[in-house]
């Protein structure tokens, strides 16, 4: 695989949330609006980046047997940086994602990506698989909210859209429009996308 | 003889003669009354309504199996134009037609195509696409309009606020204020007896579903065990329209006997609690969705004995 | 009050045009073509050559195995060949093709038993086996087989089937209401042959006159009864028929005789009476001629072997048939050609137009429950159906696939139009191919 499809694969064909369909927890629950989407996303990346960088320098130090407690040290260790950094800075955008910050510490994107990749490939390959990786979980949790604030509130990071008349469609903004607005913009890739022989 | 002619198939070699697009037309026809009479009472709004519903539902499901690019010859059975209708008539008088449409369009997109279209659909689409209007649009969902169109609030709002059941009388006819279709008791119950005699719905379900409300309401009452008005809870509401028209529909229901039963009691218990104890006045179409939700659990739990089984 | 089973549907009767109409005698055609095999259970191998001259009744094919039965000529002439030919169960058969010579020369040594009282029941048996009868409603199970139950069993009823439920057909109304004696006489027979006592006949309220003929004819017994039946499809089903007259139930996998009972076919009966009487073996039998394409139907007595052509020429036909339909319309086979006999367990020739055989393209099933209604052994085809089109056999299974008894009610009530009944004999086809692999 060329380094250049380690880091193209994470947008479209592994998406790991269209294509792979992992960490749906934090994808359903924060989507509500496109900022918290943003923010969420690039929490995720920031600790998928650095958890990855780090399992793939200590590959050959883990042992096989500890493995994941051991990479589950690191990726905890950052999400308490990533944690603590937004508390400092975007105290707004923290208290709104609120529990789903420390929960990325169980996100099984980056396990996985721990798992499958970083703890077999080099460093500067894990870093590109973080990034094509980070970025694609961030895309799809725009996506998701984008068209979730838009129609579910008539607004796109907070700002009014259609005026004062436009009477949103709340479902969007609640609970089970998470789930068919993501279900239905699966089945739009889906059918967009040509099927592989 | 050409023999090249003769048709070799299967037995049988005769048919019933009965098919799903009379059985949707006999369904409009049952509604018939109800709707005529809802024109007559809410006004030319009603109407409009009820043919913004059935064209949206039929224009939504042909648009889409286009989309698809998939035949869009099954619009002719006439399940998309009761779908619409009943949703229409499941919309308080006076509601804005962009909503009718997008109802109507959810009900067939959402509830029923995504899943493949007619006959896998695990939800009423109807109830569905009248669940994501009452979400969306809660305050424009709920506001009841009397005759003339003015604000009025239902029987079982002033029932539950202040006791007061009103005249049998005006619910049985349907002189409430209400949804489109839901008002006349009477009327719904014509038609749901006409569906009966075509042997196009069972009567367990119906039957078990307005027993296990009245039953409920009598024992659940305001005074005590016992002291409840089973009367005044059968006749107010959707309960007409959602025990024969809705509860009864074919992909969504059991086809098992016992099953049948099960589901006429399982949402006449869930109507009971969300009436008495709900945020909502009303539960009749969360309470279908819900039971739509174990039917197919229900259906496989109560095939029965087979003949000489031991 | 008429007795009745569970489930069930009401086709339409369509027997007006036919069951006025008295039995009459076809002339034997030119050229019959007789299968050696007309019966479930072993072939028989000819014992005539090409070229022999052969005689009404004389005995052409037989077989030592225990389940079958032997064929005799239905008219005098010449073998002009012995070959495969097609047969109204869809495949081609070895049949003996003979030319009439239109003399109707009886074999010798046919000669009318004695009393059945003064015969024994081995007796009876051996005579029904050298007869050649078999189950004449459409089942073709030899009848002397019947008679002798394995080690263990005890009966203690013949019941006769005259429910004629499937639509059209009017040769057993006509058998019980012209030769009810016969039918009577039979079933004594076959009382006798069982070692029973007790003798009931099922005919559907549908057929006063014959209820009335048979319950005079059967006054001066008293172990014979008429049983009226609820006019219903599948009322003539074996299963439900003794259900309906007896209240037993035979329970899954069992046959009729595990509840001491066998059903044999009106006109059965009526055949082994009227060779026990004649001394002519089986050779001809009642059909119902009818359709919308058929210009002069009726309930016709020909002899085994003609071929439905003959049969459709002679009485003419109105317009072109859009399906050729061997034995009832809920049953029976649709055929490829009109170049078929009559077997000894053809009911009826069915002619049917367009109309009447309609035919839509299925939809989707749209779970009305219908069938599971229709279902006289309380499945669920919908289920099966669907299982069977998925490969997922085993769960068929688990759900009775293998009770069907393929009467048709559920797809004929199916208002999608899916061909239920064709979908679930698959399936049970399949399972069994799965089971023999195993």
């Amino acid at each position: 695989m060329s380094n250049l499809k380690v880091f193209t694969k994470g947008l479209i064909d592994e998406n790991p949330v269209f294509k792979l369909l992992l960490g749906m927890c934090p994808v359903l629950a924060v989507t509500t609006a496109a900022k918290n989407g943003l923010g969420m996303g690039l929490a995720a990346t920031a600790v998928l980046l650095a958890s990855n960088i780090i399992i793939s320098m200590l590959r050959k130090v883990i042992p096989a047997k500890i493995r994941i407690p051991a990479f589950i040290v690191v990726i905890a260790t950052f999400v308490t940086m990533v944690d603590l950094v937004m508390e400092a800075f975007v105290p707004d955008l923290h208290s709104v994602l609120g529990i789903f910050i420390p929960l990325i510490v169980v996100n099984c994107i980056i396990l996985q990506r721990a798992e499958s990749f970083a703890s077999k490939n080099s460093v500067f390959r894990s870093f590109l698989d973080g990034l094509g990786m980070g970025i694609g979980f961030t895309i799809a949790l725009m996506i998701l909210a984008s068209v979730r604030e838009i129609i579910g509130a008539g607004t796109w990071f907070g700002v009014s859209l259609f005026g004062a008349s436009y009477e949103p469609m709340r479902l969007l903004t609640s609970p089970p429009g998470a789930f068919i607005t993501l279900g239905l913009i699966i089945g739009l890739i889906n059918v967009l996308k040509p099927k592989k022989a | 003889m050409d023999t090249n002619k003769l048709t070799v198939s299967s037995s049988p070699h005769l048919h019933a003669g009965g098919s799903v697009r009379s059985a949707m037309l006999h369904v409009l026809l049952a509604l018939a009354p109800a709707t005529v009479f809802a024109v007559y009472y809410f006004g030319m709004t009603a109407l409009l309504t009820v043919i913004t519903g059935v064209v949206a539902a039929v224009a939504a499901e042909a648009f889409f199996l286009w989309v698809m690019k998939k035949p869009i010859t099954p619009v002719r059975d006439g399940s998309a134009a009761v779908t619409g209708l009943l949703l229409a008539l499941n919309l308080p008088a006076g509601i804005a037609l962009w909503l009718v449409a997008i109802g109507a369009g959810v009900a067939i997109g959402i509830g029923k195509l995504v899943f493949g279209g007619i006959g896998h659909n695990p939800f009423n689409p109807a109830l569905v696409g009248r669940a994501v209007l009452v979400i969306s649009w809660p305050a424009r969902m709920t506001a009841w309009m009397g005759p003339g169109l003015i604000s009025a609030a239902t029987p079982l709002a002033i029932y539950r606020d202040s006791g007061n059941a009103g005249s049998y009388r005006d619910l049985f006819f349907g002189f409430i204020p209400g949804s489109i279709g839901e008002v006349s008791a009477f009327l719904l119950l014509v038609g749901g007896l006409y569906l009966l005699y075509r042997q196009i719905i069972d009567w367990k379900i119906p039957v078990t579903y307005i027993g296990t409300v009245a039953f409920m309401m009598w024992l659940l009452g305001p005074e005590g065990w016992f002291t409840g008005d089973p009367l005044f809870h059968v006749l107010s509401g959707g309960l007409m329209l959602g025990a024969f028209f809705m509860a009864t529909d074919w992909t969504t229901s059991p086809v098992t006997k016992t099953g049948r039963i099960i589901m006429g009691v399982g949402c006449g218990l869930i109507t009971a609690v969300i009436r008495l104890y709900g945020g909502m006045v009303e539960g009749v179409s969360f309470a279908i969705l819900l039971m739509n939700a174990f039917t197919p659990l229900i259906d496989r739990y109560t095939m029965g004995r087979r003949f000489g089984a031991r | 009050m008429s007795r009745s089973f569970r489930g069930g549907v009401h086709p339409p009767h369509r027997k007006k045009s036919t069951e006025g109409l008295p039995i009459e005698h076809l002339a034997a055609p030119s050229v019959v073509v007789i299968p050696v095999q007309q019966h479930i259970g072993a072939p028989c191998e000819p014992l005539v050559a090409v070229g022999d001259r052969v005689l009404m009744g004389q005995k052409i094919a037989d077989c030592a195995a225990r389940v079958t039965a032997p064929v005799h000529s239905s008219v005098s002439g010449k073998v002009t060949a012995i070959e495969m030919r097609p047969h109204p169960n869809g495949r081609d058969t070895r049949a003996i093709i003979i030319e009439n010579d239109g003399l109707d020369e009886k074999v010798a040594g046919l000669t009318p038993c004695p009393d059945i009282d003064l015969m024994s029941r081995e007796e009876i048996i051996a005579a029904v086996r050298e007869f050649g009868i078999v189950g004449m409603g459409g089942g073709a199970f030899p009848t002397h087989v019947k008679l002798t139950p394995p080690e263990g069993v005890t009966l203690d009823t013949v019941l006769l089937n005259g429910a004629e439920c499937e639509p059209y057909l009017t040769c057993d109304h006509r058998v019980m209401l012209e030769w009810a004696d016969d039918v009577i006489y039979g079933l004594r027979c076959l009382m006798k042959g069982a070692g029973v006592e007790k003798g009931m006949i099922g005919v559907e309220v549908n057929k006063p006159d014959a209820i009335a003929t048979l319950q005079k004819a059967a006054e001066s017994y008293g172990n014979i009864s008429v049983v009226p039946l609820k006019v219903k499809y599948p009322q003539g089903a074996e299963l439900q028929l003794i259900d309906a007259c007896l209240g037993r139930k035979v329970p899954t996998g069992k046959l009729p005789l595990n509840v001491g009972v066998i059903v044999n076919n009106v006109h059965t009966a009526q055949a082994i009476a009227q060779s026990m009487k004649t001394g002519m073996p089986s050779v001809d039998r009642v059909i119902t001629l009818s359709g919308a394409c058929v210009e002069r139907p009726g309930n016709l007595l020909v002899r085994v072997g003609t071929l439905f052509s003959d049969i459709l020429k002679e009485r003419g036909q109105k317009c072109e048939p859009k399906k050729l339909v061997c034995g009832g319309p809920m049953m029976g086979l649709a055929m490829y050609t009109p170049e078929v006999p009559v077997c000894k367990c053809t009911s009826g020739i069915l002619a049917l137009s367009a109309e009447e055989a309609s035919y839509e393209e299925a939809m989707a099933c749209v779970r009305c429950g219908k069938c599971v209604d229709a279902c006289m052994m309380l499945l669920h085809p919908l289920f099966i159906s669907q299982y069977g089109e998925r490969g997922m056999w085993e769960r068929a299974e688990e759900i009775g696939a293998l009770d069907c008894r393929e009467c048709g009610a559920c797809s004929f009530i199916c208002p999608a139009r899916r061909q239920l009944t064709q979908t679930i004999r698959l399936a049970k086809s399949d399972i069994y191919a799965n089971r023999s692999k195993k």
